[in-house]
Protein backbone atom coordinates (compact mmCIF):
# COMPACT_ATOMS: atom_id res chain seq x y z
CA UNK A 1 0.00 0.00 0.00
CA UNK A 2 1.27 3.48 -0.79
CA UNK A 3 2.15 5.84 2.04
CA UNK A 4 -0.90 8.02 1.44
CA UNK A 5 -3.06 4.90 1.30
CA UNK A 6 -1.68 3.74 4.63
CA UNK A 7 -2.40 7.11 6.20
CA UNK A 8 -5.94 7.04 4.84
CA UNK A 9 -6.55 3.52 6.11
CA UNK A 10 -5.06 4.37 9.49
CA UNK A 11 -7.21 7.47 9.75
CA UNK A 12 -10.37 5.54 8.87
CA UNK A 13 -9.58 2.88 11.46
CA UNK A 14 -8.85 5.54 14.07
CA UNK A 15 -12.04 7.38 13.19
CA UNK A 16 -14.03 4.17 13.59
CA UNK A 17 -12.49 3.64 17.01
CA UNK A 18 -14.17 6.85 18.20
CA UNK A 19 -17.74 5.53 18.43
CA UNK A 20 -16.39 2.31 19.96
CA UNK A 21 -14.70 4.22 22.76
CA UNK A 22 -17.79 6.36 23.24
CA UNK A 23 -19.88 3.19 23.57
CA UNK A 24 -17.49 1.63 26.08
CA UNK A 25 -16.96 4.64 28.33
CA UNK A 26 -20.11 5.68 30.20
CA UNK A 27 -20.82 9.41 30.32
CA UNK A 28 -19.12 10.82 33.36
CA UNK A 29 -15.81 12.08 34.62
CA UNK A 30 -13.72 9.78 32.49
CA UNK A 31 -15.48 10.71 29.26
CA UNK A 32 -15.19 14.43 29.90
CA UNK A 33 -11.54 13.84 30.69
CA UNK A 34 -11.22 12.17 27.29
CA UNK A 35 -12.85 15.18 25.65
CA UNK A 36 -10.27 17.48 27.22
CA UNK A 37 -7.54 15.05 26.20
CA UNK A 38 -8.67 15.15 22.56
CA UNK A 39 -8.81 18.93 22.55
CA UNK A 40 -5.36 19.30 24.11
CA UNK A 41 -4.08 16.53 21.81
CA UNK A 42 -4.88 18.87 18.93
CA UNK A 43 -2.79 21.56 20.63
CA UNK A 44 0.02 19.03 21.15
CA UNK A 45 -0.29 18.03 17.49
CA UNK A 46 0.23 21.65 16.44
CA UNK A 47 3.38 21.85 18.56
CA UNK A 48 4.52 18.55 17.03
CA UNK A 49 3.98 19.75 13.46
CA UNK A 50 6.18 22.76 14.12
CA UNK A 51 8.87 20.61 15.70
CA UNK A 52 8.82 18.01 12.98
CA UNK A 53 8.63 20.20 9.89
CA UNK A 54 10.53 23.22 11.13
CA UNK A 55 12.65 21.78 13.93
CA UNK A 56 11.35 24.52 16.21
CA UNK A 57 10.32 24.20 19.84
CA UNK A 58 7.49 26.51 20.85
CA UNK A 59 6.74 27.65 24.38
CA UNK A 60 3.90 29.85 23.24
CA UNK A 61 1.31 27.77 21.45
CA UNK A 62 -1.32 28.40 24.10
CA UNK A 63 -1.53 31.85 22.51
CA UNK A 64 -2.79 30.42 19.22
CA UNK A 65 -5.06 28.00 21.04
CA UNK A 66 -6.44 30.80 23.20
CA UNK A 67 -6.73 33.18 20.26
CA UNK A 68 -8.84 30.60 18.44
CA UNK A 69 -11.04 30.20 21.52
CA UNK A 70 -11.43 33.95 22.13
CA UNK A 71 -12.07 34.81 18.48
CA UNK A 72 -14.66 32.04 18.18
CA UNK A 73 -16.25 33.16 21.44
CA UNK A 74 -16.35 36.79 20.38
CA UNK A 75 -17.70 35.82 16.95
CA UNK A 76 -20.44 33.68 18.47
CA UNK A 77 -21.27 36.41 20.98
CA UNK A 78 -21.67 39.17 18.42
CA UNK A 79 -25.42 39.03 18.01
CA UNK A 80 -26.98 38.38 14.63
CA UNK A 81 -24.01 39.30 12.51
CA UNK A 82 -22.28 36.16 11.35
CA UNK A 83 -23.60 32.64 11.01
CA UNK A 84 -21.93 30.60 13.78
CA UNK A 85 -20.20 28.30 11.30
CA UNK A 86 -18.60 31.28 9.55
CA UNK A 87 -17.51 32.76 12.87
CA UNK A 88 -15.76 29.52 13.87
CA UNK A 89 -14.07 29.17 10.51
CA UNK A 90 -12.98 32.80 10.55
CA UNK A 91 -11.43 32.33 13.98
CA UNK A 92 -9.20 29.56 12.64
CA UNK A 93 -8.38 31.43 9.43
CA UNK A 94 -7.57 34.66 11.26
CA UNK A 95 -5.12 32.92 13.57
CA UNK A 96 -3.57 31.12 10.60
CA UNK A 97 -3.15 34.37 8.69
CA UNK A 98 -1.65 36.23 11.64
CA UNK A 99 0.73 33.34 12.27
CA UNK A 100 1.83 33.47 8.64
CA UNK A 101 2.68 37.14 8.94
CA UNK A 102 4.36 36.60 12.28
CA UNK A 103 6.11 33.54 10.88
CA UNK A 104 7.83 35.60 8.20
CA UNK A 105 9.66 37.29 11.05
CA UNK A 106 10.04 34.75 13.83
CA UNK A 107 11.26 31.80 11.74
CA UNK A 108 14.48 33.71 11.18
CA UNK A 109 15.23 33.19 14.86
CA UNK A 110 16.64 29.80 15.76
CA UNK A 111 17.03 27.40 18.67
CA UNK A 112 16.73 28.66 22.23
CA UNK A 113 16.19 32.22 21.06
CA UNK A 114 13.09 31.09 19.17
CA UNK A 115 11.79 29.23 22.23
CA UNK A 116 12.29 32.37 24.34
CA UNK A 117 10.63 34.52 21.69
CA UNK A 118 7.54 32.28 21.64
CA UNK A 119 7.45 32.35 25.42
CA UNK A 120 7.53 36.14 25.40
CA UNK A 121 4.92 36.45 22.67
CA UNK A 122 2.73 33.95 24.48
CA UNK A 123 2.93 35.91 27.72
CA UNK A 124 2.20 39.11 25.84
CA UNK A 125 -1.02 37.48 24.63
CA UNK A 126 -1.78 36.41 28.21
CA UNK A 127 -1.37 40.01 29.36
CA UNK A 128 -3.51 41.25 26.48
CA UNK A 129 -6.27 38.77 27.39
CA UNK A 130 -6.14 40.07 30.96
CA UNK A 131 -6.04 43.76 30.09
CA UNK A 132 -8.47 44.04 27.19
CA UNK A 133 -11.49 43.75 29.47
CA UNK A 134 -13.88 45.23 26.94
CA UNK A 135 -13.23 42.47 24.44
CA UNK A 136 -12.08 39.49 26.48
CA UNK A 137 -13.80 40.06 29.81
CA UNK A 138 -10.38 40.37 31.43
CA UNK A 139 -9.53 38.04 34.28
CA UNK A 140 -13.17 37.05 34.67
CA UNK A 141 -13.08 35.45 31.27
CA UNK A 142 -15.58 35.34 28.47
CA UNK A 143 -18.78 33.36 28.78
CA UNK A 144 -20.11 32.24 25.43
CA UNK A 145 -23.68 31.27 24.72
CA UNK A 146 -23.92 28.94 21.73
CA UNK A 147 -26.64 29.46 19.13
CA UNK A 148 -29.31 26.77 18.97
CA UNK A 149 -27.67 24.94 16.13
CA UNK A 150 -24.15 24.76 14.73
CA UNK A 151 -23.36 22.76 11.58
CA UNK A 152 -26.87 21.36 11.88
CA UNK A 153 -26.22 19.92 15.33
CA UNK A 154 -28.01 21.14 18.45
CA UNK A 155 -25.80 23.23 20.74
CA UNK A 156 -26.19 20.69 23.54
CA UNK A 157 -24.28 18.14 21.44
CA UNK A 158 -21.19 20.32 21.71
CA UNK A 159 -21.47 20.84 25.42
CA UNK A 160 -22.12 17.29 26.52
CA UNK A 161 -19.23 14.88 26.75
CA UNK A 162 -21.04 12.16 24.75
CA UNK A 163 -21.48 14.46 21.78
CA UNK A 164 -18.28 16.44 22.02
CA UNK A 165 -16.12 13.38 22.45
CA UNK A 166 -17.02 12.17 18.96
CA UNK A 167 -16.60 15.61 17.43
CA UNK A 168 -13.24 16.25 19.08
CA UNK A 169 -12.06 12.73 18.34
CA UNK A 170 -12.90 13.01 14.64
CA UNK A 171 -11.36 16.47 14.41
CA UNK A 172 -8.23 15.18 16.09
CA UNK A 173 -7.94 12.20 13.72
CA UNK A 174 -8.59 14.35 10.66
CA UNK A 175 -6.00 16.95 11.66
CA UNK A 176 -3.41 14.26 12.46
CA UNK A 177 -4.05 12.64 9.07
CA UNK A 178 -3.60 16.04 7.46
CA UNK A 179 -0.30 16.50 9.28
CA UNK A 180 0.85 13.03 8.21
CA UNK A 181 -0.05 13.70 4.58
CA UNK A 182 1.74 17.02 4.74
CA UNK A 183 4.88 15.36 6.02
CA UNK A 184 4.82 12.95 3.08
CA UNK A 185 4.18 15.63 0.48
CA UNK A 186 6.76 17.45 -1.61
CA UNK A 187 6.25 20.47 0.58
CA UNK A 188 6.84 18.30 3.65
CA UNK A 189 10.09 17.00 2.20
CA UNK A 190 11.24 20.53 1.45
CA UNK A 191 10.51 21.77 4.96
CA UNK A 192 12.28 18.78 6.49
CA UNK A 193 15.28 19.49 4.28
CA UNK A 194 15.26 23.11 5.46
CA UNK A 195 15.01 21.86 9.04
CA UNK A 196 18.03 19.63 8.47
CA UNK A 197 20.22 22.13 6.66
CA UNK A 198 18.74 25.49 5.77
CA UNK A 199 21.89 26.80 4.12
CA UNK A 200 22.21 23.88 1.73
CA UNK A 201 18.53 24.20 0.82
CA UNK A 202 19.23 27.78 -0.24
CA UNK A 203 22.16 26.61 -2.35
CA UNK A 204 19.81 24.16 -4.08
CA UNK A 205 17.81 27.19 -5.16
CA UNK A 206 15.08 27.21 -2.52
CA UNK A 207 13.79 30.18 -0.63
CA UNK A 208 13.55 29.02 2.98
CA UNK A 209 11.57 31.69 4.82
CA UNK A 210 8.21 31.22 3.06
CA UNK A 211 8.01 27.46 3.59
CA UNK A 212 8.95 27.84 7.25
CA UNK A 213 6.39 30.60 7.71
CA UNK A 214 3.76 28.40 6.03
CA UNK A 215 4.47 25.62 8.52
CA UNK A 216 4.26 28.10 11.38
CA UNK A 217 0.90 29.27 10.04
CA UNK A 218 -0.42 25.74 9.65
CA UNK A 219 0.71 24.89 13.14
CA UNK A 220 -1.04 28.00 14.47
CA UNK A 221 -4.19 27.09 12.58
CA UNK A 222 -4.27 23.60 14.10
CA UNK A 223 -3.82 25.06 17.58
CA UNK A 224 -6.63 27.54 16.88
CA UNK A 225 -8.94 24.70 15.79
CA UNK A 226 -8.29 23.09 19.16
CA UNK A 227 -9.16 26.38 20.84
CA UNK A 228 -12.43 26.60 18.91
CA UNK A 229 -13.43 23.14 20.15
CA UNK A 230 -12.41 24.20 23.64
CA UNK A 231 -14.73 27.17 23.70
CA UNK A 232 -17.58 25.21 22.13
CA UNK A 233 -17.32 22.56 24.82
CA UNK A 234 -16.76 24.78 27.82
CA UNK A 235 -18.77 27.81 26.72
CA UNK A 236 -16.11 29.81 28.46
CA UNK A 237 -12.56 31.02 27.95
CA UNK A 238 -10.28 32.94 30.31
CA UNK A 239 -6.67 34.12 30.31
CA UNK A 240 -5.72 30.87 32.07
CA UNK A 241 -6.17 29.18 28.69
CA UNK A 242 -3.44 31.38 27.25
CA UNK A 243 -1.05 30.96 30.17
CA UNK A 244 2.45 29.72 29.39
CA UNK A 245 1.86 26.64 31.56
CA UNK A 246 -0.67 25.47 28.96
CA UNK A 247 2.01 25.87 26.29
CA UNK A 248 4.36 23.94 28.54
CA UNK A 249 1.89 21.10 28.99
CA UNK A 250 1.35 20.87 25.23
CA UNK A 251 5.08 20.71 24.72
CA UNK A 252 5.37 17.95 27.34
CA UNK A 253 2.65 15.97 25.56
CA UNK A 254 4.35 16.39 22.20
CA UNK A 255 7.78 15.36 23.52
CA UNK A 256 6.36 12.51 25.57
CA UNK A 257 4.63 11.09 22.52
CA UNK A 258 7.37 12.04 20.10
CA UNK A 259 7.23 14.37 17.12
CA UNK A 260 8.55 12.08 14.41
CA UNK A 261 5.04 10.88 13.69
CA UNK A 262 1.76 12.78 13.62
CA UNK A 263 0.16 10.40 16.12
CA UNK A 264 3.00 10.76 18.63
CA UNK A 265 1.69 13.97 20.25
CA UNK A 266 -1.79 12.43 20.41
CA UNK A 267 -0.44 9.44 22.30
CA UNK A 268 1.48 11.87 24.50
CA UNK A 269 -1.72 13.75 25.32
CA UNK A 270 -3.51 10.50 26.20
CA UNK A 271 -0.71 9.41 28.51
CA UNK A 272 -0.49 12.87 30.05
CA UNK A 273 -4.19 13.08 30.91
CA UNK A 274 -4.69 9.50 32.07
CA UNK A 275 -1.52 9.54 34.12
CA UNK A 276 -2.31 12.91 35.64
CA UNK A 277 -5.70 11.59 36.64
CA UNK A 278 -4.05 8.67 38.47
CA UNK A 279 -1.22 10.69 39.98
CA UNK A 280 -3.46 13.46 41.31
CA UNK A 281 -5.15 10.85 43.47
CA UNK A 282 -1.83 9.79 44.94
CA UNK A 283 0.16 12.98 45.37
CA UNK A 284 0.04 16.71 44.94
CA UNK A 285 3.41 16.50 43.31
CA UNK A 286 2.01 14.87 40.18
CA UNK A 287 3.69 17.41 37.95
CA UNK A 288 7.07 16.46 39.39
CA UNK A 289 6.43 12.79 38.73
CA UNK A 290 5.35 13.61 35.21
CA UNK A 291 8.57 15.58 34.80
CA UNK A 292 10.60 12.57 35.88
CA UNK A 293 8.73 10.41 33.39
CA UNK A 294 9.48 12.93 30.66
CA UNK A 295 13.17 12.88 31.53
CA UNK A 296 13.22 9.08 31.42
CA UNK A 297 11.47 9.04 28.06
CA UNK A 298 13.84 11.66 26.66
CA UNK A 299 16.87 9.69 27.83
CA UNK A 300 15.78 6.21 26.80
CA UNK A 301 13.40 7.02 23.94
CA UNK A 302 14.58 10.27 22.34
CA UNK A 303 11.87 9.85 19.71
CA UNK A 304 9.22 9.63 22.41
CA UNK A 305 6.69 6.88 22.96
CA UNK A 306 5.89 6.78 19.26
CA UNK A 307 9.51 5.80 18.65
CA UNK A 308 8.94 2.63 20.64
CA UNK A 309 7.59 0.37 17.84
CA UNK A 310 10.47 1.36 15.60
CA UNK A 311 12.95 0.78 18.39
CA UNK A 312 11.50 -2.67 19.06
CA UNK A 313 11.58 -3.61 15.38
CA UNK A 314 15.09 -2.37 14.83
CA UNK A 315 17.14 -2.55 17.98
CA UNK A 316 20.07 -0.17 18.36
CA UNK A 317 22.90 -0.79 15.93
CA UNK A 318 20.77 -2.90 13.61
CA UNK A 319 19.89 0.03 11.39
CA UNK A 320 19.55 -0.83 7.71
CA UNK B 1 35.15 35.93 -28.22
CA UNK B 2 32.21 34.69 -26.18
CA UNK B 3 31.75 35.76 -22.56
CA UNK B 4 33.64 33.77 -19.93
CA UNK B 5 31.50 31.20 -18.09
CA UNK B 6 32.42 32.85 -14.83
CA UNK B 7 34.21 36.13 -14.46
CA UNK B 8 35.25 37.88 -11.26
CA UNK B 9 36.79 41.33 -10.98
CA UNK B 10 38.46 42.84 -7.94
CA UNK B 11 36.88 40.54 -5.35
CA UNK B 12 37.77 41.49 -1.78
CA UNK B 13 36.64 40.27 1.62
CA UNK B 14 37.78 40.96 5.16
CA UNK B 15 37.23 39.10 8.42
CA UNK B 16 37.75 41.76 11.02
CA UNK B 17 41.28 42.92 10.34
CA UNK B 18 42.17 39.90 8.21
CA UNK B 19 42.02 40.45 4.46
CA UNK B 20 40.97 37.02 3.20
CA UNK B 21 40.69 38.20 -0.40
CA UNK B 22 42.49 41.23 -1.78
CA UNK B 23 41.33 42.05 -5.29
CA UNK B 24 40.99 38.73 -7.07
CA UNK B 25 40.32 38.58 -10.84
CA UNK B 26 39.29 35.27 -12.35
CA UNK B 27 38.00 34.15 -15.75
CA UNK B 28 36.79 30.62 -16.46
CA UNK B 29 36.34 29.63 -20.11
CA UNK B 30 33.15 27.71 -20.89
CA UNK B 31 33.68 24.00 -20.36
CA UNK B 32 37.07 24.22 -18.67
CA UNK B 33 38.02 22.49 -15.46
CA UNK B 34 40.07 24.98 -13.48
CA UNK B 35 42.11 24.03 -10.45
CA UNK B 36 42.38 26.43 -7.52
CA UNK B 37 45.23 25.69 -5.16
CA UNK B 38 47.04 27.49 -2.38
CA UNK B 39 48.27 26.94 1.16
CA UNK B 40 45.92 26.66 4.15
CA UNK B 41 44.23 29.96 4.81
CA UNK B 42 45.05 31.32 1.34
CA UNK B 43 41.43 32.31 0.84
CA UNK B 44 40.24 29.51 -1.47
CA UNK B 45 37.05 28.80 0.46
CA UNK B 46 36.44 32.51 0.91
CA UNK B 47 36.68 32.96 -2.86
CA UNK B 48 34.16 30.16 -3.41
CA UNK B 49 31.91 31.71 -0.75
CA UNK B 50 31.95 35.10 -2.43
CA UNK B 51 31.46 33.63 -5.90
CA UNK B 52 28.53 31.51 -4.73
CA UNK B 53 26.83 34.24 -2.70
CA UNK B 54 27.42 32.63 0.69
CA UNK B 55 29.41 35.60 1.90
CA UNK B 56 29.20 39.11 0.52
CA UNK B 57 32.33 40.56 -0.93
CA UNK B 58 33.37 44.00 0.28
CA UNK B 59 34.34 44.92 -3.27
CA UNK B 60 34.27 43.53 -6.77
CA UNK B 61 31.80 41.94 -9.18
CA UNK B 62 30.86 38.50 -10.44
CA UNK B 63 29.43 37.67 -13.87
CA UNK B 64 27.97 34.40 -15.09
CA UNK B 65 28.09 34.13 -18.88
CA UNK B 66 28.04 37.91 -18.98
CA UNK B 67 25.14 38.32 -16.55
CA UNK B 68 25.99 40.36 -13.47
CA UNK B 69 25.10 38.20 -10.46
CA UNK B 70 26.97 40.23 -7.84
CA UNK B 71 23.85 41.25 -5.95
CA UNK B 72 22.11 37.86 -6.05
CA UNK B 73 21.69 35.47 -3.12
CA UNK B 74 22.62 31.77 -3.25
CA UNK B 75 19.18 30.58 -4.41
CA UNK B 76 19.02 33.10 -7.26
CA UNK B 77 22.56 32.18 -8.32
CA UNK B 78 21.55 28.52 -8.43
CA UNK B 79 18.70 29.44 -10.74
CA UNK B 80 21.10 31.41 -12.90
CA UNK B 81 23.12 28.21 -13.25
CA UNK B 82 25.80 28.45 -10.56
CA UNK B 83 26.06 25.57 -8.06
CA UNK B 84 28.56 24.63 -5.38
CA UNK B 85 29.60 21.92 -2.97
CA UNK B 86 31.13 22.37 0.48
CA UNK B 87 34.50 21.65 2.08
CA UNK B 88 32.70 20.41 5.20
CA UNK B 89 30.04 17.96 4.01
CA UNK B 90 26.74 19.78 3.75
CA UNK B 91 23.82 17.41 3.23
CA UNK B 92 20.47 16.64 4.90
CA UNK B 93 21.43 13.99 7.46
CA UNK B 94 17.99 12.53 8.28
CA UNK B 95 16.65 12.42 4.72
CA UNK B 96 17.05 9.49 2.33
CA UNK B 97 19.75 9.96 -0.29
CA UNK B 98 17.35 9.61 -3.23
CA UNK B 99 14.86 12.11 -1.82
CA UNK B 100 17.62 14.71 -1.41
CA UNK B 101 18.61 14.41 -5.03
CA UNK B 102 14.99 14.58 -6.14
CA UNK B 103 14.57 17.75 -4.13
CA UNK B 104 17.65 19.28 -5.74
CA UNK B 105 16.54 18.22 -9.23
CA UNK B 106 12.96 19.40 -8.89
CA UNK B 107 13.93 22.95 -8.14
CA UNK B 108 15.89 23.38 -11.33
CA UNK B 109 13.58 21.24 -13.46
CA UNK B 110 16.24 18.56 -13.92
CA UNK B 111 15.53 14.97 -14.92
CA UNK B 112 18.98 13.51 -14.46
CA UNK B 113 18.73 12.62 -10.75
CA UNK B 114 18.29 8.85 -11.24
CA UNK B 115 21.16 8.71 -13.71
CA UNK B 116 23.42 10.75 -11.48
CA UNK B 117 22.67 8.42 -8.58
CA UNK B 118 23.88 5.54 -10.73
CA UNK B 119 26.92 7.40 -11.97
CA UNK B 120 28.03 8.38 -8.49
CA UNK B 121 27.35 4.91 -7.11
CA UNK B 122 24.59 6.13 -4.81
CA UNK B 123 21.61 4.32 -6.35
CA UNK B 124 21.90 1.40 -3.93
CA UNK B 125 21.61 3.93 -1.06
CA UNK B 126 18.61 5.82 -2.46
CA UNK B 127 16.29 4.82 0.40
CA UNK B 128 18.88 5.13 3.18
CA UNK B 129 19.03 8.25 5.40
CA UNK B 130 22.27 10.05 4.57
CA UNK B 131 23.48 9.95 8.16
CA UNK B 132 23.56 6.13 7.99
CA UNK B 133 25.84 6.05 4.96
CA UNK B 134 29.64 5.97 4.87
CA UNK B 135 31.67 9.17 4.81
CA UNK B 136 32.72 8.63 1.21
CA UNK B 137 29.08 8.22 0.18
CA UNK B 138 28.23 11.48 1.91
CA UNK B 139 30.98 13.28 0.00
CA UNK B 140 29.62 11.96 -3.30
CA UNK B 141 26.11 12.97 -2.24
CA UNK B 142 27.34 16.50 -1.54
CA UNK B 143 28.82 16.51 -5.06
CA UNK B 144 25.66 15.04 -6.59
CA UNK B 145 23.47 17.74 -5.01
CA UNK B 146 25.58 20.36 -6.76
CA UNK B 147 25.94 18.52 -10.06
CA UNK B 148 22.29 17.64 -10.64
CA UNK B 149 20.72 19.75 -13.34
CA UNK B 150 23.39 20.15 -14.53
CA UNK B 151 24.37 23.70 -13.57
CA UNK B 152 26.34 25.76 -16.05
CA UNK B 153 29.17 26.46 -13.61
CA UNK B 154 30.13 24.31 -10.65
CA UNK B 155 32.28 25.43 -7.72
CA UNK B 156 33.73 22.50 -5.80
CA UNK B 157 35.46 23.18 -2.48
CA UNK B 158 37.70 20.18 -1.86
CA UNK B 159 35.18 17.52 -2.90
CA UNK B 160 37.69 14.84 -1.92
CA UNK B 161 38.42 16.25 1.56
CA UNK B 162 38.94 13.41 4.01
CA UNK B 163 39.12 10.68 1.38
CA UNK B 164 42.14 8.44 0.88
CA UNK B 165 44.54 9.23 -1.98
CA UNK B 166 43.10 6.35 -3.95
CA UNK B 167 39.51 7.43 -3.39
CA UNK B 168 40.43 11.00 -4.32
CA UNK B 169 41.84 9.96 -7.67
CA UNK B 170 38.83 7.77 -8.41
CA UNK B 171 36.47 10.62 -7.54
CA UNK B 172 38.50 13.05 -9.66
CA UNK B 173 38.28 10.77 -12.71
CA UNK B 174 34.55 10.37 -12.22
CA UNK B 175 34.18 14.10 -11.84
CA UNK B 176 36.06 14.80 -15.05
CA UNK B 177 33.87 12.36 -16.97
CA UNK B 178 30.65 13.81 -15.55
CA UNK B 179 31.66 17.42 -16.14
CA UNK B 180 32.87 16.76 -19.70
CA UNK B 181 29.76 14.80 -20.64
CA UNK B 182 27.57 17.63 -19.38
CA UNK B 183 29.67 20.52 -20.59
CA UNK B 184 29.87 21.95 -17.09
CA UNK B 185 32.50 24.56 -16.28
CA UNK B 186 34.25 23.63 -13.02
CA UNK B 187 36.30 25.51 -10.45
CA UNK B 188 37.95 22.83 -8.36
CA UNK B 189 39.56 23.68 -5.03
CA UNK B 190 41.84 20.82 -4.13
CA UNK B 191 44.72 20.11 -1.80
CA UNK B 192 45.88 16.99 -3.58
CA UNK B 193 48.29 18.18 -6.29
CA UNK B 194 48.14 14.85 -8.05
CA UNK B 195 44.39 15.24 -8.48
CA UNK B 196 44.68 18.81 -9.74
CA UNK B 197 47.44 18.07 -12.24
CA UNK B 198 45.49 15.08 -13.47
CA UNK B 199 42.16 16.64 -14.35
CA UNK B 200 42.62 20.42 -14.66
CA UNK B 201 43.51 22.17 -17.90
CA UNK B 202 44.52 25.32 -16.09
CA UNK B 203 45.43 26.08 -12.51
CA UNK B 204 45.15 29.25 -10.45
CA UNK B 205 47.32 29.65 -7.38
CA UNK B 206 46.09 31.77 -4.49
CA UNK B 207 48.28 33.00 -1.66
CA UNK B 208 47.34 35.41 1.13
CA UNK B 209 44.14 36.33 -0.67
CA UNK B 210 45.78 37.28 -3.95
CA UNK B 211 46.53 35.42 -7.16
CA UNK B 212 50.13 34.30 -7.24
CA UNK B 213 50.14 32.51 -10.56
CA UNK B 214 47.93 31.08 -13.27
CA UNK B 215 48.73 28.66 -16.08
CA UNK B 216 48.79 25.16 -17.41
CA UNK B 217 49.83 22.33 -15.07
CA UNK B 218 53.30 22.34 -16.68
CA UNK B 219 53.73 26.08 -16.13
CA UNK B 220 52.54 25.87 -12.54
CA UNK B 221 54.82 22.97 -11.73
CA UNK B 222 57.81 25.00 -12.88
CA UNK B 223 56.74 28.29 -11.32
CA UNK B 224 59.42 29.07 -8.71
CA UNK B 225 57.19 31.12 -6.40
CA UNK B 226 54.50 28.45 -6.45
CA UNK B 227 56.99 25.82 -5.52
CA UNK B 228 58.16 28.03 -2.65
CA UNK B 229 54.73 29.07 -1.36
CA UNK B 230 52.80 25.90 -1.89
CA UNK B 231 55.31 23.19 -1.15
CA UNK B 232 56.53 25.19 1.80
CA UNK B 233 53.19 25.04 3.57
CA UNK B 234 52.13 21.65 2.28
CA UNK B 235 55.16 20.20 3.98
CA UNK B 236 54.20 21.82 7.28
N1 LIG C 1 34.43 32.89 9.38
C1 LIG C 1 35.66 33.41 9.50
N2 LIG C 1 35.94 34.29 10.48
C2 LIG C 1 37.15 34.82 10.60
N3 LIG C 1 38.17 34.54 9.78
C3 LIG C 1 37.97 33.68 8.78
C4 LIG C 1 36.70 33.06 8.59
N4 LIG C 1 36.79 32.24 7.52
C5 LIG C 1 38.04 32.34 7.07
N5 LIG C 1 38.75 33.19 7.81
C6 LIG C 1 40.15 33.57 7.57
O1 LIG C 1 40.26 33.96 6.23
C7 LIG C 1 41.45 33.44 5.66
C8 LIG C 1 41.11 32.58 4.46
O2 LIG C 1 40.41 31.41 4.89
P1 LIG C 1 39.85 30.34 3.88
O3 LIG C 1 39.02 29.39 4.65
O4 LIG C 1 39.21 31.01 2.74
O5 LIG C 1 41.17 29.61 3.39
P2 LIG C 1 41.35 28.31 2.51
O6 LIG C 1 42.31 28.65 1.44
O7 LIG C 1 40.05 27.76 2.10
O8 LIG C 1 42.05 27.32 3.54
P3 LIG C 1 41.97 25.73 3.68
O9 LIG C 1 42.93 25.18 2.71
O10 LIG C 1 42.39 25.48 5.09
O11 LIG C 1 40.57 25.32 3.42
C9 LIG C 1 42.16 32.69 6.77
O12 LIG C 1 43.09 33.55 7.34
C10 LIG C 1 41.07 32.39 7.75
O13 LIG C 1 41.58 32.31 9.06
MG1 LIG D 1 39.03 26.01 2.44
Amino acid sequence: MSGAGRIGAGALAAAAAGPAIAALVPPGVLLSLLVQACIYAILALSVGVLARQNGMVSFGHAAMFGAGAYLAGIGLGAPGQLPAEVALLLAVLAVTAVCFGLGLIVVRVHGIAFAMLTLALGQACFEAANKARGVTGGADGLTVALPREIFGLPAATFQRAEGMFLIAWLAMVALAALAALLARSRFGLLTEAIRENEERARFLGYGTVLPRAAVFALSGGIAAAGGVLYVLYNGFVSPETVHWSVSGSALIMALLGGTRTAWGPLAGAAVYFLLREQLVEVTERWLGLLGILLVLVMVFLPDGLSGLPRRLRRPRGAEA
Amino acid sequence: MSAPALSARGLARHYGGVAALRGVDLDLAPGEIRGLIGPNGAGKSTLVDVLSGRAPGSAGSVRLFGQDITGLGPAARRHAGLARSFQRTSIFPALPVGAQLELAARRVGATDAPRLLEELDLARLAAVPAQETAYGDQRRLDLALALVGPPRVLLLDEPAAGLTAEESLALADRLRELARARGVTVLLVEHDMEVVFRICERITVLELGAILAEGTPQEIRRHPEVVRAYLGSAAA
